[in-house]
């Protein structure tokens, strides 16, 4: 059943074109195909593809984010059918992110938004120069399971450790995990500051997600 | 020398057109309000979150700007930026030091910001001295001034000062300048906006606070091309331009006539892995820098050694001597990258002496060739084929030796095999290196600042404390 059509998907997602994966969905959607399967077994599936490549070292990051873009706005077109059917993709957790005080980068973290969110993460992204209270207090809001903290500066990465020290003294840990990224950070470092994990790039913070949320 | 360049005049001036379109029709970021009023006082509109630079003020102000400005280190050394000299300094701000000998890493700390700051002042081909590595046995808040405060000690060299990013490291840092005797018009501070075109708050800030104080603005965008600006190298560097011109106007239109520097500092994205990618479109990149400085008469300074290798390998060598040499070529005024590795992540005491050995081979690239009566040496070859025939007792080979046809090199390995295997043990030149480093560190010996002025940077820094630290 269908199978075509999910192939088509899948081919959409790997090659990056929102366009067409926007008219797939809506496809899918008029002959009536479930919007879990659409996703499940059409537009994951390129994801995935996409995302190993990338671990291999095979694709290029630009190619990520596009998938990563074209996954959102095939989802963002199924998501209100599933509503409708009183159904929800099964997500996966919930993700607060924020590039630390002081720091004013970001493209890091937008890309690891992306990628947690097209691997069905329900992302909240709070954007540049957050203070500590600020994220543990949206954290709270929305009942996440992981904060992730970014940072570009060798001078603001320390605000990563206050964070979790801050989480530490409201006795929020191991309930709220903390993920920290940014290209000065090192496994050392995440160790150092008690964080829960690291990663070097945006394929890996999404393992590195499921990992904390017990969905690997 | 004729400079080499990669485009022609008529690319250029497309890319100066290319330039004043961005700044005028496509704006920049800019939400600091007191800038903002300065900034629309002077001509510039607003469209939305962005403003929007007119033409005519973006080139009043290039033409305001004291392009060619003078930095001057305690030993009486002055850099006369634009004057036609090539000039390198070491890579400023490095998380790690690679330790050579044993081939690991580990975090730079206050003493690697004084070390360095003492080995560069030992090699002759460093002209100015950054502080080099980010230490971090000091508060976040505090790191910048403190990799300033631990240089100015350590060398009589021009000391260029730390990448800053707040107003208030801005006014610390001139204080600071001040104890050494470096007028703080003499003082380069660098800023990075953020790409593309965002100047945040506190980047304003701080380039107001610069401007007032008369500091040599040598702002360093540093765009990362396919990630936070064109894949297209040439269209990066529009961008980049942008970025650069867009605080010069302010600092023009506040200060007419103080300091800058016209820094490039694009990198290109490593697509299969995110990083900063180290191969040779870095050196194009920066000789395109050079040529459209120039184009607008600024001295200009760009990366120069940069790779991306994480120990002293083949790949390192040859990465660093095709970045350096290529803008250098073009005419660079100053080249940055002394000690850098790992795509400016990580330096090393012993890369300080590799590279300064091959500054010492880029500087005799620049001094080109001369084919002057003495250098065509007709006469010579007259007397040596009616005499001796061989050229080894004229004392023309002697005069020429002296003068520099060669540049000697001290760590590259040039003995017979025989030598090589025998006498000096196998050893390449990176031992040399190394053992260079451990030499200097033991033996160099900065003249040090007098009590009363260590007293004073101590107070400064105790005064910096007390305002930046929570």
């Amino acid at each position: 059943m269908h199978e075509e059509l999910y192939k088509q998907m899948a081919q959409s997602i790997i090659d990056g074109e929102k366009e067409t994966a926007i008219e797939l969905a809506q496809k899918s959607i008029e002959l009536g195909i479930p919007p879990l399967d659409a996703i499940t077994n059409g537009f994951v599936v390129g994801v995935n593809y996409i995302g190993d490549l990338f671990g291999k070292g095979e694709a290029f990051l630009p190619e990520l984010v596009m998938a990563g873009e074209a996954m959102k706005a095939a989802v963002a077109v199924l998501e209100p059918e599933l509503l409708k059917l009183g159904e929800a993709r099964e997500m996966m957790g919930r993700v607060v992110l924020a590039t630390v005080e002081g720091d004013i980068h970001e493209i890091g973290k937008t890309l690891v938004g992306t990628m947690l969110s097209a691997a069905g993460f329900e992302v909240t992204d709070l954007g540049v120069d957050q203070p500590a209270e600020k994220i543990i207090g949206k954290a709270l809001e929305i009942n996440a399971q992981i904060i992730g903290l970014s940072a570009l500066l060798t001078t603001t990465m320390v605000r990563q450790r206050e964070v979790i020290e801050e989480l530490d003294k409201e006795g929020l840990r191991p309930r709220i995990k903390v993920m920290v990224g940014g290209a000065p950070i090192t496994r050392e470092w995440a160790e150092k500051i008690k964080a829960d994990g690291t990663s070097e790039d945006a394929v890996g913070a999404v393992q590195l997600a499921k990992k904390l949320v017990g969905k690997e | 020398m004729k400079f080499l360049k990669f485009l022609s005049a008529e690319e250029i001036q497309a890319m100066h057109e290319a330039t004043l379109r961005v700044l005028h029709e496509v704006g920049v970021i800019w939400t600091h309000q007191t800038t903002l009023d300065i900034l629309t006082d002077a001509g510039c509109t607003l469209k939305g979150n962005r403003v929007c630079f007119p033409p005519d003020l973006v080139m009043d102000c290039i033409a305001r700007a004291n392009k060619r400005p003078v930095i001057r280190g305690r030993n009486g050394q002055v850099n006369e930026l634009g004057g036609g000299n090539l000039y390198f300094h070491n890579l400023g701000g490095a998380r790690d030091v690679f330790e050579a000998q044993s081939g690991t890493r580990r975090i730079a700390t206050q003493q690697d910001v004084v070390d360095a700051a003492r080995l560069l002042d030992a090699l002759p081909h460093c002209h100015t001295v950054t502080p080099f590595f980010t230490p971090r046995d000091v508060p976040g808040e505090l790191m910048s001034l403190f990799m300033y405060r631990h240089t100015l000690p350590h060398t009589t060299k021009p000391v260029q000062g730390p990448g800053i990013q707040f107003a208030e490291e801005v006014q610390y840092a001139v204080e600071m300048a001040a104890v050494v005797g470096t007028p703080p018009h003499e003082l380069t501070l660098s800023l990075s906006p953020v790409s593309p075109l965002t100047v945040h708050d506190h980047a304003a800030a701080a380039i107001l606070a610069m401007a007032r104080a008369g500091v040599i603005c040598s702002n360093l965008p540093a765009p990362t091309g396919g990630a936070t600006s064109p894949m297209t190298i040439t269209g990066s560097l529009v961008q980049q331009s942008a970025e650069t011109l867009s605080l010069l106007v302010l600092a023009q239109i506040v200060n007419p006539g103080c300091g800058v520097v016209y820094c490039g500092r694009l990198g290109m994205l490593e697509p299969r892995t995110g990083l900063i990618w180290g191969g040779v479109e870095l050196g194009l990149a920066s000789a395109a820098t050079v040529q459209l400085g120039h184009f607008y008469g600024f001295s200009v300074n760009v990366y120069g050694f940069s790779t991306n290798a994480h120990t002293l390998d083949a790949q390192n060598a040859f990465e660093r001597g095709l970045n350096a040499a290529i803008p250098a070529l073009a005419g660079a005024d100053e080249l940055s990258g002394i000690g850098e590795m790992e795509a400016g992540v990580m330096g090393s005491y012993a890369q300080m002496t590799l590279d300064n050995e091959l500054a010492g081979s880029i500087l005799r690239l620049r001094r080109g060739l001369s084919a002057d009566a003495e250098h065509l040496a007709v006469e010579v070859i007259q007397n040596v084929m009616d005499g001796t025939r061989n050229f080894l007792g004229q004392k023309h080979t002697m005069k020429h030796l002296r003068a520099g046809e060669l540049a000697l090199t001290k760590l590259a390995e040039r003995n017979s095999w025989e030598t090589w295997e025998g006498k000096l043990g196998r050893k390449q030149m990176a031992d040399y290196a190394i053992a260079e480093a451990e030499r200097i560190l033991r033996e160099h010996v900065v003249p040090p600042l007098e009590p009363q002025q260590e007293a004073e940077l101590d107070r400064i820094m105790a005064a910096a404390e007390r305002e930046l630290v929570e």
